[in-house]
């Protein structure tokens, strides 16, 4: 009885199992378990990963921290040279208040994204290699630290990829990228 | 006799003094109220696919900026109105009557309390129509809420009510479900459900889980926009709503995957090769399934590493097992059932043998195929950790959910409204070649599409979500131009996509219409090779015949796979370090 509208009748539980599809059970929990064990050793491993620590913080605190980044930072035609390793960058609509940046090859940044009104998307690619981009989510209440080390130098873009209103498609900003 | 309001006679099917009729394709004993609802569930459902796929036109032409159809603060409404017009309406609907199907239909049982499921479906209208009215109106400080309304944009409250009135209809209409399922059970507890009534069960207990979730999103959230309450936590939003608007598609996974089952056996003769194995998959899905809810909060900042990982990979990839599962045991159901009966030589002619030409079949197996394929290998790349950072509200999410919902389970649930017109509404296609080539025509344009999508995101970083991205970022020199052929072929595929999607609603609309009613002995074309009583021998069973053409497709699947995989992850290895 293997109808699939019809009860199954008798002891269904103890049917045998086709040898082949035994075999695919085999390789699927193979390949669940190969799936999982890479996702979490990169973690540990691997040099691109969505972690840094988070805090929660008001808008109007952030928005202080950043005046006085901004204060310490100095002003270069190209944007600001952040004073030390941190670098804050505040998504607003419609803008990237902190860029443009200007960093350096090779350094361990800490960057800085909170939002000051409602969610955007930051979203980072190399103006010459599109290809390489990644995104992240930026929230309002929550400063993210995550940290990042360039290897090519170049211009790269941030675009707000999560919608925030009218204009979110003008919500765009740089970090310039020099040979450190 | 036909109601009064009835003037096309959809709803007059010719029953016995008892309110049954016995179905000459399934052999079920179908009754008066299971047809009469399951029709209107599905009308609805096609209104609803009509109505959103007009926005599926204004946006894919706005995207494509070469037509750049609209402007930007038409663009947000319309991409609003094409989400929930289908995303949400015409699934649900779709849902419930397949719900009915699962239950009652396949019990043999009446519909119990029709009064619930008539107030359950009045509500549901009125919500849809309430969450349309809404976006509709959306006037400034107010922003078009997409399918997300992320707090805290200002949305009009009127969408949260609508979306709120929805869900608690979505329940309503559901009970009638449940009601069969306990009176089945008290008047048989040693009855096993059949498989697909089974499916049905954990689909509607999936759907709670995720409706709850729903009310726990939009309802705080109604109070915050009401100014009845001051707090909200955009974090904390994002985890509820994603709890529903990623529940409602394991709802369209699980629904599908029962459609599956049901017309892949009453079509082409698909048996169950093994009910422990199939059921588990079910019971995994039941456990597992709704922690992939966490994939949408990957690139988050406020969930720790450890909750996404154990929760992104459904606990060690337990629901992705489970639709491996699926996709060895309807194909290798189709294969053994058919060389039962006769109609398999070779490795493959159970396949080459098929009803091709009848839509119900080949609407199937393409979604089986393409949402495998398409939609569930780039489900497990997105879904990874780390991949996700390069896929994230790119244009290849929409291309991976197009894959899902699209391909997968539109495609399947359009076979189903063929099926229902031929064995329900009891009308014959207004044409039968027309009606034949729709599946084929349909699937290749916006696989074609799909793939697009795909590529634009993930090799340009194109966005989801905006107007203009791909001729002028304004403001800017900057723009990713690189992208414009990729988007010109979309645009064609797309435009071709939904000439399909008219090509579906004339042939269903028409045939309802004006088709022939089907008499007597009219649908014997549909009854698969040899009769479904077969599967019903109990000393024949199906497990002791041949399965190597399915294991073949499975291998190729498993290779297209890992090799999809391993592509992924080069491209994230050539990115600079990110991340602690
Ligand atoms: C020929 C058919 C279709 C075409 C050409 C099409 C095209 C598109 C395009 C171009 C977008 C997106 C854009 C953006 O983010 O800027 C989109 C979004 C979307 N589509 Fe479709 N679509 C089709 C059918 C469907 C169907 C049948 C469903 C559901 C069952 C669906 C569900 C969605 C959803 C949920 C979104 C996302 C809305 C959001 O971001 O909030 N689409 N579609
Ligand atoms: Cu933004």
């Amino acid at each position: 009885m293997t109808s699939p509208i019809k009860p199954p009748d008798g002891n269904w539980w103890d049917q045998p199992v086709n040898r082949r599809e035994s075999i695919w059970l085999g390789l699927g929990v193979g390949w669940s378990l190969i799936l999982f064990g890479w996702m979490s050793a990169w973690t540990r491993v691997g040099d691109q990963n969505p972690i840094g620590e988070t805090f929660r913080i008001d808008a109007e605190d952030y928005r202080e921290k950043l005046t006085d980044y901004k204060d310490r930072a100095t002003e270069t035609d190209d944007g600001l040279v952040p004073p030390d390793r941190d670098v804050y960058l505040q998504a607003m609509r419609f803008q990237w208040d902190g860029a443009p940046v200007v960093l350096e090859t090779g350094t361990e940044y800490d960057i800085h994204l909170n939002s000051f009104d409602v969610q955007h998307g930051f979203s980072l690619r190399p103006e010459d290699a599109l290809s390489k981009q990644i995104n992240l989510q930026v929230l309002p209440g929550y400063e993210w630290v995550v940290p990042m080390t360039f290897d090519e130098p170049g211009t790269y873009h941030i675009i707000c990829n999560e919608f925030c209103g009218q204009g979110h498609r003008s919500m765009h900003g740089t970090i310039v990228v020099e040979e450190g | 006799m036909a109601h009064a309001l009835d003037v096309l006679g959809l709803f007059d099917n010719e029953y016995r003094d008892d309110g049954f009729r016995t179905c000459s394709v399934t052999g079920l004993e179908v009754h008066r109220s299971v047809d009469n609802y399951v029709k209107l569930f599905g009308l609805t459902a096609v209104v609803a696919l009509l109505f959103g796929g007009i926005f599926a036109f204004t946006v894919a032409m706005t995207r494509w900026e070469v037509v750049g159809l609209l402007e930007p603060a038409d663009f947000y409404t319309h991409l609003s109105m094409h989400a929930w017009n289908l995303l949400i309406f015409w699934m649900v609907f779709m849902e419930i009557a397949i719900l009915y199907v699962g239950g009652p239909m396949v019990l043999g049982r009446r519909l119990p309390i029709t009064t619930v499921a008539k107030a359950g479906w009045a509500v549901m209208v009125g919500g849809a129509v309430l969450v349309n009215y809404a976006i509709w109106t959306t006037e400034p400080p107010n922003e078009a809420p997409l399918l997300t309304a992320y707090v805290p944009m200002p949305v009009s409250p009127l969408f949260y009510a609508g979306a709120i009135v929805f869900i608690l209809g979505t329940v309503v209409a559901a009970l009638p479900f449940f009601a069969t399922m306990w009176y089945e059970k008290r008047e048989n507890p040693k009855k096993t459900l059949p498989l697909v009534s089974f499916a049905a069960f954990v689909t509607s207990i999936i759907a709670v889980e995720a409706l709850v979730g729903g009310l726990f999103a939009f309802v705080p959230t109604l109070f915050w926009r009401l100014e009845l309450i001051e707090w909200w936590d955009a974090a904390w939003y994002r985890q509820m709503y994603w709890i529903i608007g990623h529940g409602t598609q394991q709802i369209n996974l699980v629904a599908m995957i029962a459609v599956w089952y049901f017309l892949t056996h009453v079509v082409a003769g698909a048996e169950v090769v093994s009910e422990k194995v199939s059921r588990t998959a079910f019971i995994l899905y039941l456990f597992f399934i709704n922690l992939g809810a966490a994939h949408h909060l990957l690139s988050d900042p406020a969930v720790s590493t450890g909750w996404r990982l154990w929760n992104t990979s459904y606990a060690f990839y337990g629901a992705t097992f489970a639709s491996l599962i699926h996709a060895f045991a309807i194909p290798a159901g189709i294969e053994a059932g058919r060389r039962k009966r006769g109609k398999g030589g070779g490795l493959f002619g159970w396949l080459t043998s098929a009803p091709w030409s009848n839509p119900v079949f080949s609407s199937t197996i393409f979604s089986i195929i393409l949402f495998g394929f398409l939609g569930g290998i780039t489900g497990v790349m997105m879904g990874q950790l780390q991949l996700n950072m390069t896929w994230h509200n790119t244009f290849a999410t929409v291309g991976h959910f197009h894959a899902t919902v699209v391909l997968g389970t539109t495609v399947a649930f359009m076979g189903l409204i063929f099926f229902v017109i031929r064995t329900m509404f009891m009308r014959q296609y207004i044409s039968e070649r027309l009606a034949s080539i729709q599946p084929f025509f349909y699937s290749a344009a916006m696989g074609i599409a799909v793939l697009m999508m795909m590529y634009v995101g993930i090799l340009y970083g194109v966005p989801r979500r905006t107007a203009e991205v791909v001729e002028n970022i304004p403001g800017t020199e900057f723009s990713l131009s690189a992208a414009a052929p990729l988007f010109a072929i979309f645009g064609i595929f797309a435009l071709l996509a939904i000439a399909g999607g008219v090509l579906f609603v004339l042939v269903a609309v028409g045939s309802l219409v004006f088709g022939d009613r089907v008499e007597n002995g009219d649908n014997a074309d549909l009854v698969a090779d040899g009769g479904l009583g077969m599967a019903q021998d109990p000393d024949d069973p199906v497990h002791a015949y041949e399965m190597r053409g399915t294991f073949v497709l499975c291998l190729v699947f498993l290779a297209a796979f890992a090799i999809t995989y391993l592509l992924n992850w080069y491209l994230l290895t050539q990115l600079w370090s990110i991340g602690a």
